[in-house]
């Protein structure tokens, strides 16, 4: 399973062929991803070990010069530098004999690590825990975890879990609060230590900062959004400028009806001064004036009209009022807490902004049932709704060609147990099985260049997870897809791996 | 030409407002004007008398103005097809040529360029 949060760069030098060492592959266990890098080609090695974001080069080599030239070269570039295969003992040392409380481990990354033991108390940390949780080292042994999350964030759970039942989080996102009140959001991975009788003494566990990676991730998602509008410009044109059609032409004849009316008023005037001179033959006159000029200009129907044609005029300014409101609503970001949302709504908002780009080619069925208000972020859930439309669309668009036809689009929302269920299903040309299991991919597209990005549907998949849910296609080639998008109605957990 | 010597134009748009609008637009000109918010419609109308010219929206559900003017071509030969489109996307002046349409008319339109516009289209012989 994929995880939103890259692991800790951690550089394995190693001889090629000569089995890794003990302490390396325990290393591996805790954090995951170990990148080898073969001593043979020692300018690129030490390239590699330059590169920004290396947290920790493991020097896994067999005791001499040559392990000693890097162990001396690395420390003083002043690079976090362990020693793998220190002869300090008989046989392989596990790290778990070590306890991960070896000093220099702990000192010598940079990502947070803490040993939590049995009893979920901290055991040990090292100075980046006590830079993302905000106390001095002393301050933190002994204590709970449990002060730095707020009830409903997941990250404490995680460690209990591992405490409890041996689980292993990878890059599960939480939010730590400080003391201070401060919040950092955090990329946690654990797994449980278990001693030589296989009982579980504590859990190691390594934070990361995302704060970065948070904004990094904003940014992709907007840009993402924007491009998808992009793909919206033209159909919404086509949608304002209809309304502008005809609140133009409106206007134009308006002011034609109004020349009009003035001169009805000034046939109606003449005839007033008419009656105050009294003069019948003058009345008599300007009153078959005044009948003439409502006869050729219609005055019946202008007064009639006009009305008419203001009303359709308010309409349609409306319109291109909703449309641009609507617009200016999708492309918002979350404020990066979740709110309460109506889903149907979501649903429907989008759909109407999509919609005139597809209405030609697509008949539209929707089938919203009663939801209860679920704890999201509606504008990330909105560009999900609106690329799942986008690609039905071109699904669509795809299996009909050129020919006079339509594709039939269906939304649908339920509640299903726990969870409020999404699904977009289109008739259009589906998508082959060797496909459809890498279609959430990042950068996995089978559109032509500048149609897509690549990052649609595995956007769509982050933020499903984001908000707790799980994302699902089924799709027959020729026939049709559906996709399904589950969000637990309690708001559930932010996607957490584990394995 | 109908036997009361006006032009009998069908105009064909999804958008009841545009149907009223160009109502307006052309109340003066002296064209005897049908309007039709759907293709079927436009349709059946057209099975069932024979109009001078039509004037038809391009996007519409589930079809297009094309397609339309392609059924209505079959059925009545003679009528002068034109187009009118609030689409920003270009329409292949090769599709409009072989489609035999005379006019191409942008929304939003100006008033009096909307009535040259028909008024030459519609001239015995123009284009």
């Amino acid at each position: 399973m994929s995880t939103t949060t890259p692991a800790a760069r951690w550089l394995l030098l190693a001889r090629p062929g000569r089995p890794a060492s003990a302490m390396a592959r325990t290393l591996a266990r805790v954090e995951g991803t170990l990148h080898v890098v073969s001593v043979d080609d020692e300018a690129r090695a030490l390239a590699r070990c330059r590169e920004a974001g290396v947290e920790l080069v493991i020097v896994d080599l067999d005791p001499g010069p040559e392990r000693e030239r890097w162990l001396t070269q690395l420390r003083r570039e002043g690079r976090p530098v362990l020693d793998a295969g220190a002869p300090s003992g008989a046989g392989p040392r596990r790290l778990r004999e070590l306890g991960p409380y070896d000093d220099e481990i702990l000192q010598n990354m940079n990502s947070a690590l803490l040993v939590i033991d049995a009893d979920g108390k901290i055991a040990a940390c090292n100075p980046p825990a006590e830079l993302i949780l905000g106390e001095q080292a002393e301050r933190l042994r002994g204590r709970s975890l449990r002060r730095w999350f707020a009830s409903d964030a997941p990250g404490e759970d995680c460690i209990a879990r591992s405490l409890r039942e041996g689980t292993r989080f990878r890059g599960a996102e939480s939010m730590i609060t400080r003391s201070d009140g401060t919040r950092v959001p955090v990329g946690i991975s654990c797994a449980p230590i278990v001693d030589a009788d296989g009982a579980r003494v504590g859990v190691v566990a390594t934070f990361q900062d995302l704060s970065e990676i948070k904004q990094l991730q904003r940014q992709v998602l907007q840009t993402e959004k924007m491009a998808s509008i992009g793909q919206l410009a033209a159909g919404v044109a086509h949608e304002i400028n209809n309304p502008m059609g005809f609140i133009h032409a409106n206007l134009f004849q308006m002011a034609e009806y109004v020349a009009d009316l003035r001169r009805v008023f000034s046939a109606v005037d003449e005839l007033r001064k008419a009656v105050v001179l009294g003069d019948a033959r003058e009345m008599a006159d300007a009153a078959a004036r005044l009948d003439a000029t409502a006869e050729e200009t219609q005055v019946d129907f202008l007064l009639a009209d006009l009305g008419k044609a203001i009303r359709e005029s308010q309409e349609g300014s409306e319109r291109i009022r909703h449309i641009v409101q609507d617009l200016r609503d999708f492309s918002h970001l979350d404020t990066g807490e979740r709110v309460l949302a109506d889903i149907n709504q979501c649903l429907d908002s989008t759909a109407n902004i999509v919609w005139p780009m597809m209405k030609h080619l697509v008949v539209l069925e929707k089938e919203y049932h009663e939801l209860p208000s679920i704890a999201c972020y509606p504008m990330q859930l909105k560009q999900v709704f609106m690329n799942l439309l986008v690609n039905a669309f071109q699904a669509i668009e795809e299996k009909i060609g050129g020919r006079p036809e339509t594709g039939l689009i269906r939304l649908r929302t339920e509640t299903q147990g726990g969870s409020v269920v999404i699904s977009v299903s289109d008739t259009g040309a589906g998508i082959s099985p060797e496909n459809l299991a890498r279609i959430f991919d990042p950068f996995f597209t089978t559109k032509k260049v500048g149609v897509g990005t690549g990052l649609g549907l595995s956007t769509c998949y982050s933020i499903v997870r984001r908000n707790g849910g799980a994302i699902q296609v089924e799709s027959q080639p020729g026939k049709g897809t559906t996709f399904e998008v589950q969000l637990p109605v309690d708001g559930g957990e932010a996607a957490a791996d584990a394995d | 030409m109908q036997t009361d010597g006006r032009v009998s134009l069908l105009v064909v748009d999804d958008e009841p407002r545009i149907l009223s609008a160009l109502e307006r637009s052309l109340r003066r000109e002296g064209y005897e004007l049908i309007t039709s918010e759907t293709v079927e419609e436009a349709l059946r109308l057209l099975d069932a008398r024979p109009v001078d010219a039509i004037l038809s929206d391009q996007r519409m559900p589930g079809t297009s103005g094309l397609q339309f003017l392609a059924e209505a071509a079959r059925r009545r030969p003679d009528a002068i097809r034109m187009l009118i489109t609030g689409w920003t996307e270009e329409i292949p002046p090769a599709q409009l040529e072989q489609l035999g349409v005379r006019a191409l008319i942008t929304k939003p339109w100006d008033d009096g360029k909307l009535k040259a516009t028909l008024r030459r289209a519609l001239k015995p012989g123009g284009g």
